[in-house]
């Protein structure tokens, strides 16, 4: 059986067209594939590509996907870490804890004009009061001033999870509440109590 | 595979699946032709993974599977290896151009030799170009796979059923090709 080996001249299609041409190959011998392919040609001809020798920096002419709210995203990482829930990705409409940040982000944004920081510290506490605790990352940064916990400095080595304690977070809950009434009414610098 | 990228997100390439989705319809109408015109289709691929999967695919379409260790000389030695007058696949699909060792799969080349078209799977790490129907698309995972097969499979009972019901209508065409 005739046959052309040239994988890298030209497409097979041209190779039998060619052959089929010069005679070589007969109409009797035809391929099953050569009418369906003259009838639905792909889009981009198959000819051999050689890969090209690249040397030095590479560009990466590939476009990096980026949205508005990653900048968001990036700092709710790095002040609070992974955040308290892990993803649970055998649910399809789940929804992680920083994506509900950012949705509240995004609410309030709409609806006041408070600047960048005033609006982080706004959406954590809107979260707050809808339930979700946010532990800030890298030690015991809240003051906590309750007879139950001291603050060494071993402590601030220690996971931080270990000094979570539900007495002491019901205190700060209850104290931030209290922080917000008081600044609300008297306008005053909060204090802690 | 650039062309085929919609952009990369943290460092994974995400492919474009309009474009995806144009080529895997080209891809499944070509096969459906050549297997309602009675031609054999081989699958390959390499992936260890899902050998056992492709196989029974395969034998539930009535058509041919190789993933296990490909010898060199299996379709440019055909005639030697197997005997004079040995007939080749019409078709190759390939589920995973790669090999064991992320190369391109030494039959990617060897059809294009023996001027057999190929379908595949190509994925970010593969290159298209000798591919004649080359689908964009995920070659790794479980579901992505099963898709693959699934679809597959379907088309070419699909062409087959089609071919046997012209058969019985028009009669004498099973003489002819």
């Amino acid at each position: 059986m005739a046959g052309s080996r040239l994988e890298k001249f030209g497409t097979v299609f041209t190779r039998v067209r060619d052959l089929m041409r010069a005679g070589v190959v007969k109409d009797a011998d035809k391929p099953i594939w050569y009418d369906v392919y003259a009838a639905f040609p792909p889009k981009k001809e198959p000819v051999y590509q050689k890969p090209i020798a690249r040397f030095g920096k590479v560009v990466d002419k590939v476009p990096e996907i980026l949205y508005k709210e990653d900048t968001v995203r990036a700092k709710f990482y790095e002040v609070y870490g992974n955040g308290p829930r892990a993803f649970d990705l055998t649910k399809a409409n789940f929804v992680s804890t920083s994506q509900r940040f950012i949705e509240k982000h995004q609410e309030l944004e709409k609806t006041g004009d408070l600047d960048e920081e005033k609006l982080f510290e706004e959406t954590a506490k809107a979260l707050l009061a809808e339930g979700i605790v946010l532990r800030r990352r890298g030690g015991a940064t809240m003051a906590l001033q309750s007879p139950g916990v001291s603050v060494s400095p071993e402590a601030e080595s220690r996971d931080p999870v270990l000094e979570m304690r539900l007495k002491d977070m019901l205190q700060e809950l209850q104290q931030e509440h209290r922080e917000k009434q008081q600044t609300e009414t008297t306008r005053d610098p909060a204090t802690t109590q | 595979m650039e062309q085929y990228l919609f952009g990369c997100r943290l460092e994974q390439d995400i492919l474009d699946l309009d474009q995806t989705m144009e080529h895997l319809q080209q891809a499944l109408n070509f096969t459906a032709h050549v297997a309602y015109r009675r031609g054999i289709i081989l699958f390959v691929s390499r992936n260890r993974q899902f050998t056992h999967l492709i196989e029974s695919m395969a034998r539930d379409c009535g058509e041919y599977a190789h993933c296990r260790y490909w010898q060199g000389g299996l379709l440019t030695n055909a005639n030697v290896q197997y005997g004079k007058g040995v007939r080749l696949p019409d078709l190759i699909v390939f589920l995973s151009t790669l090999n064991n060792v992320f190369q391109q799969h030494v039959a990617v080349r060897d059809a294009a030799k023996m001027n057999i078209p190929t379908v595949g799977i190509v994925d970010s790490n593969c290159n298209p170009s000798l591919l004649t129907y080359p689908v964009p698309g995920n070659d790794d995972s479980g579901p992505a796979v099963e898709l693959y097969c699934k679809l597959f499979r379907m088309t070419i009972n699909r062409a087959k059923d089609k071919r046997r019901q012209m058969e019985i209508l028009y009669g004498l065409k099973s003489q002819n090709d």
